[in-house]
């Protein structure tokens, strides 16, 4: 399961606070279908993503591998649930239908979870 | 500690407004003569602190990320809605990214109007909505705890 896709579609995922601590990044690039991938989508396929076990999966725990993937996908799981969604710079309101909003090549996504400026 | 690459200094100018993202803000007496208008008989400024507590744990830090090409765009429909109640005002509003340390400020906002009553209520809503929608985080850091366990905060 290794990003040798020979899918030519990206989108950009962007992380923040809570969402950013959880993995350890700040963005990905994602590849995604051509046609037919929506944003009610996103949530299952990054947290898949990160489910994974593989060497570099350190939950901060100092362990590596062996089953620090499945931890690092529910605290994402956890986190996407409690967080509001942007696309292209501009926010997905809590009452638009996610099965409706089409991701496209090159979009830029980012997890915005609940705010706290000031 | 992660940065965003896209957690940047930014400005976005409306007629009358100027909000920015900063690493370092204005003193506040530039931003007083920014706003000054010899029409307006009102200033107000409010400037937002790292307290050094919460529930009992001893503050040291706090720690901002933005989201800043978003966050720019939402404190622009925010001045937009201010405009909306109040007619003519003034503002500047700038927030800091990066470390917050007890005692210095992380937000800035000043607003003139021809009176006071306005310039009072712009001010605080612009606060109010820049609190409850900005795309803008802090993480807050304890004495004596582990940093890599400090918890991002909700205003919610």
């Amino acid at each position: 399961m290794s990003s040798t896709s020979t899918s030519t579609a990206h989108i950009t995922v962007l992380y923040f606070a809570a969402a950013s601590t959880t993995l350890g990044i700040t963005e990905e690039k994602i590849p995604i279908p051509e046609k037919g991938f929506y944003l009610s989508q996103l949530k299952d396929l990054l947290v898949e993503r990160h489910s994974r076990d593989n060497p570099s999966n350190d939950n901060g725990s100092g362990k590596k591998g062996g089953g620090g993937g499945k931890k690092i996908g529910e605290a994402l799981r956890k986190v996407l649930d409690s967080s509001q969604w942007s696309v292209d710079a501009e926010m997905v309101d809590d009452d638009e239908d996610l099965t409706k909003v089409e991701l496209g090549d090159g979009v830029e996504v980012a997890v915005i979870c609940p705010v706290s400026g000031g | 500690m992660l940065s965003p690459g896209s957690s940047v200094e930014g400005t976005l100018e409306l007629p009358g407004a100027i909000c920015s993202i900063k690493n370092t803000l204005d003193p506040i007496e530039n931003t007083i003569e920014q706003v000054s208008d010899d029409r307006f008989g009102a200033v107000v400024t409010f400037i937002g602190t790292t307290r050094n507590s919460f529930q009992g744990k001893v503050v040291t830090k706090l720690e901002y990320q933005a989201y800043t090409k978003l966050a720019l765009k939402t404190m622009a429909t925010i001045i937009t809605e201010a405009r909306n109640q109040t007619a003519e005002f003034q503002a500047v509003v700038q927030h800091k990214i990066g470390v917050v340390g007890v005692g210095e400020p992380s937000i800035v906002i000043a607003v003139s109007s021809p009176h006071r009553k306005e310039a009072f209520h712009t001010c605080e809503f612009i606060l109010e909505e820049v609190k409850r929608k900005v795309q803008i985080w802090k993480r807050e850091y304890y004495e004596g705890e582990d940093e890599r366990q400090a918890e991002w905060k909700s205003n919610v």
